[in-house]
């Protein structure tokens, strides 16, 4: 775990030492704020459900600026020479530059929280629809950026890695869409089951379903197992 | 400390390592030499760990590197071709992440740092960002990394490679003072500085290791063929016609200097070819002078690169 620690130590501090950790949330909070402020005075209601669908959607956009570099910066600096000989095990690299950006994620959230002072000032919001919110984007987010640190690993181009994520992030948006072409009730069920934004509608609605935490968690490990494995097979 | 045995390296069809068999044991430097692209840096990686061998058996410290690899690095200190650094990092920040990456406990992180900043000469740029760094230091700042967790092992790809007389001199410093603690394989294509630092040298060309010796046992075993060079006042035809008669001379380059003829021949590894050349000569023309040229080490390895 040690290893872990110091690879995530160091994720951070190139974060905070690069513009784009502060470009990122900049624009992220810019948007969440919008789009929160457009939805309650087009609503007049104090709820977050029209902020949460847009601020996923920016999600999609704006986390794989923050994935792009994980690996790919590593590549292009030729440090990925240092990091494979270091006494560190593959697992402990994935999973501590997942760590780091998953920490810039929380702060991303962080920052939008002070959207949600008004609504308890001026109305009676509902704590626990919100919440459930919070954990369905944190767990989309955890996902996203687990997709996005993959792709960084598979490319040595930060913006090839970006562009793809966003492709494949967009694709497990929209893939329940995909549902009205399909006659068959086990293809409808599985591209249901695969679409990212059904899973999130439901945390948006206040539903904490195991089966929708449980995706979200299976898809990201997938995805650190897959990275993983890639380092491996790279030696 | 470092072994290869039989070691070959294939990226698809194309071998870039035959063969290769050596060993470095502590408080030796061992000098890799080569031309670039002969596979000095494939054989330095494969033992680091980077990549693996497609046969034959690494070892380092006692474990195999393909089974052992992780426990292995614990071992070794890595300074690659181009120094891995963060650039935005500070110097500081930069060697504490290797440090504590190398598994240096908390409690002696801080000295672990200020040894291998004294060692590299460091103090002066501790807080400095990476990128703000000459290209010295930015060696030095990589030999530093190498050094954390006093590893058994050092192995240097071209640390000297870029630097200026001043940074050279110093670089060469440092790592002579390395060789007392640790097994150091260090590469370079520059031939005076094996003679410098290094106890032994390996000559590697076309991925096949040439020779392995000190450079003075190189040097024996290469002194047989060296070249004789006379100044003789003679026609030149005669003169390399007389020459390649005498028995053991292989070939004459002749170059007019003035009246007088600057010659060169090779000759057989063996005594008595010296003097039977001044008793060709000697009687018919002005003989001015006759010498051996002595070996130096860039005629033993442009030979054993020429010959391999």
């Amino acid at each position: 775990m040690k290893g872990a620690l110091a690879v995530y130590q160091k994720e951070l501090r190139l974060y905070f030492r690069s513009p784009i950790a502060y470009f990122v949330m900049a624009i992220f909070l810019v948007g969440t704020g919008y789009f929160f402020t457009y939805s309650i005075f087009l609503t007049g209601n104090a709820r977050m459900t029209e902020t949460f669908q847009n601020m996923a959607i920016l999600l999609l956009l704006v986390l794989p600026v923050v994935s792009m570099r994980l690996f790919t910066s590593e590549y292009n600096g030729r440090t990925m020479e240092l990091l494979a000989t270091l006494p560190l095990r593959p697992w402990q690299i994935v999973l501590g530059k997942f760590a780091g950006a998953v920490t810039i994620l929380l702060l991303m959230t962080a920052g939008t929280l002070i959207d949600v002072v008004p609504l308890y000032l001026f109305g009676n919001p509902e704590g626990m629809t919100i919440l459930s919110g919070y954990i369905g984007f944190i767990l989309l987010g955890m996902t996203c950026l687990a997709i996005g640190q993959l792709f960084s690993a598979l490319t040595q181009n930060q913006i090839v890695a970006a562009l793809i994520t966003v492709a494949v992030l967009l694709a497990f948006w929209f893939i329940a869409n995909a549902q009205r072409f399909q006659t068959s009730y086990a293809w409808r069920n599985v591209l249901g089951y695969l679409s990212f934004s059904r899973h999130f509608e439901e945390f948006v609605q206040g539903l904490v379903r195991t089966e929708s935490v449980i995706f979200y968690l299976v898809v990201c490990a997938i995805a650190l197992i897959l990275n993983t494995s890639y380092l491996r097979w790279q030696r | 400390m470092i072994t290869l045995e039989s070691v070959s390296k294939r990226y698809g069809s194309q071998t870039v390592i035959h063969d290769l068999s050596f060993s470095v044991e502590k408080g030796e430097i061992v000098g890799f030499l080569g031309p670039n692209g002969s596979g000095k840096t494939t054989t330095l990686r494969m033992i680091a760990g980077y990549t693996t061998a497609s046969a034959g058996r690494v070892s380092v410290a006692g474990y195999d590197m393909a089974t052992q690899n992780d426990t292995a690095a614990s071992h070794i200190g890595y300074l690659p071709e181009h120094p891995p650094l963060y650039d935005t990092l500070d110097v500081t920040a930069y060697l504490r992440f290797v440090a504590k990456a190398k598994g240096v406990a908390r409690s002696e992180v801080a000295s672990e740092f200020d040894r291998v900043v004294a060692a590299c000469r460091l103090e002066d740029v501790a807080r400095r960002e990476i990128y703000k760094l000459s290209k010295g230091y930015r060696q030095r700042v990589g030999l530093a990394q190498a050094l954390l967790g006093k590893p058994q092992v050092l192995l240097l790809d071209e640390p000297t490679i870029g630097l200026d007389p001043g940074q050279l001199h110093e670089a060469r410093d440092i790592i002579r003072s390395f060789g007392a603690e640790h097994a150091v394989l260090f590469s370079t294509h520059i031939l005076s500085e094996v003679t410098m630092i290094c106890k032994r040298v390996a000559i590697i060309n076309n991925g096949r290791l040439l020779a392995i010796d000190s450079p003075s046992g190189l040097q024996q075993a290469l002194e047989q063929t060296n070249r004789v060079s006379l100044q003789v006042t003679a026609p030149v035809d005669e003169l390399r016609q007389e020459l390649l008669s005498v028995d053991g001379v292989r070939s004459v380059e002749v170059e007019a200097d003035g009246d007088r003829l600057q010659v060169e021949c090779q000759i057989e590894p063996r005594d008595g070819v010296e003097a039977a050349i001044a008793r060709a000569v000697a009687p018919r023309w002005p003989l001015h002078s006759l010498g051996r040229q002595e070996p130096t080490l860039e005629n033993i390895f442009l030979q054993y690169v020429s010959e391999g």
